[in-house]
């Protein structure tokens, strides 16, 4: 049999304990429990269970469970934190970059333009650039004189 | 400025309206509170762990729903109460996964038998909780270990004062029936 079929004040019992009966039920209830073989030790039980839950012991996460909570939130709403803006470009930022770069083109087209203009390649006339293309290429030894002067010259 | 040790009320508006700190507060403030009552409901760290979280989350996104009259520790201990029950069920644990080593015993104990006698006695009081049907559980820890009165209690569990008073006296049948099934 269980305590609660054995005692019929089992829930006012139990309202004692917590101390949430008013009187004159609580008065009523503590004179009757003195002489009242069921319902002294289902009290006694009562207490005893209620003493026990006092021992244990108090427990933490052990983490800062709020850090990890919002990081979670702004994951959530998309928000990455800390909160940043979108980077936007200003001229002055971009300026020393581009006037660099704009230096070393002009700089690439001059050296370039100055070998260019100093080559044999570029003052040859078109026909003997084509000579590559002829009996005897550029640099070749020549069998007789005449071979060599096949664009007349 | 709010003090930090000032009542819930005013952060939980401050959060309502968007305020993140406000919320990360109202977390600190609680976040031990729901994580012991959801580690003793579940029986696992990380379990516990994991749901405290989820339970701020949602009540994070529950917030516009808030109403003054609420108690905050109340509110958040239903939403709390709602999402250890998921995971019971979720996870059909009806006989709980045995406790982790992680509870200290206490340390102010002097003497060493009666130290040995009190780490018996908790040990012998978590595994008769585990064995507890969750209803039983949640009311008793909501009793004995938040110390919540009949009124917060039937806030909580969405339930009447009368029936918290039952409740609360079959709970206790209940375990000082595992009790005496467990002694030799």
């Amino acid at each position: 049999m269980s305590p609660e079929e054995k005692c019929p004040r089992s829930e006012a019992l139990s309202a004692l304990v917590d101390n949430e009966l008013l009187e004159p039920d609580r008065g009523a209830l503590a004179t009757h429990v003195t002489g009242c073989p069921i319902c002294a030790p289902v009290l006694a039980e009562f207490k005893q269970l209620r003493d026990s839950f006092v021992a244990l012991p108090e427990v933490a996460a052990g983490v800062d469970i709020a850090s990890l909570v919002d990081r979670r939130i702004a994951a959530i709403a998309g928000i990455a934190k800390p909160q940043s803006r979108p980077q936007r470009w200003r001229w002055w930022q971009v300026g020393p970059a581009a006037l660099g770069g704009a230096l070393s083109l002009s700089l690439g087209v001059y050296l370039g333009s100055a070998l260019m203009l100093g080559s044999q390649v570029t003052a040859q006339p078109a026909a003997l650039q084509m000579a590559a293309f002829t009996a005897i290429p550029p640099g070749a030894l020549c069998p007789v004189l005449q071979a060599c002067n096949s664009m007349g010259h | 400025m709010l003090g930090s040790d000032g009542p819930d009320d005013d952060w939980v508006r401050r959060a309502q309206a968007g305020d993140r700190e406000a919320f990360s507060e109202l977390v600190r403030r609680h976040q031990d509170r729901v994580f012991r009552y959801l580690l003793r409901m579940l029986g696992s760290h990380e379990d516990a762990l994991e749901l405290t979280q989820d339970a701020f989350i949602k009540a994070w996104q529950a917030l516009p729903q808030w109403q003054p009259e609420a108690q905050f520790r109340t509110w958040l201990f239903r939403i709390a109460n709602n999402t250890a029950l998921d995971a019971l069920r979720r996870r059909k644990l009806v006989e709980f996964v045995p406790l982790e080593n992680s509870f200290d015993t206490p340390s102010s104990e002097p003497d060493p038998e009666r130290q040995a006698q009190a780490t018996q006695e908790v040990r012998q009081l978590e595994a008769n909780m585990k064995k507890l049907a969750p209803e039983h559980r949640q009311i008793l820890l909501l009793r004995e270990v938040e110390e919540m009165t009949y009124e917060e209690i039937g806030r909580v569990l969405s339930l009447s004062e009368g029936t918290v008073k039952s409740r609360l006296a079959r709970a206790r049948a209940a375990l000082i029936e595992i009790y005496a099934r467990s002694r030799p």
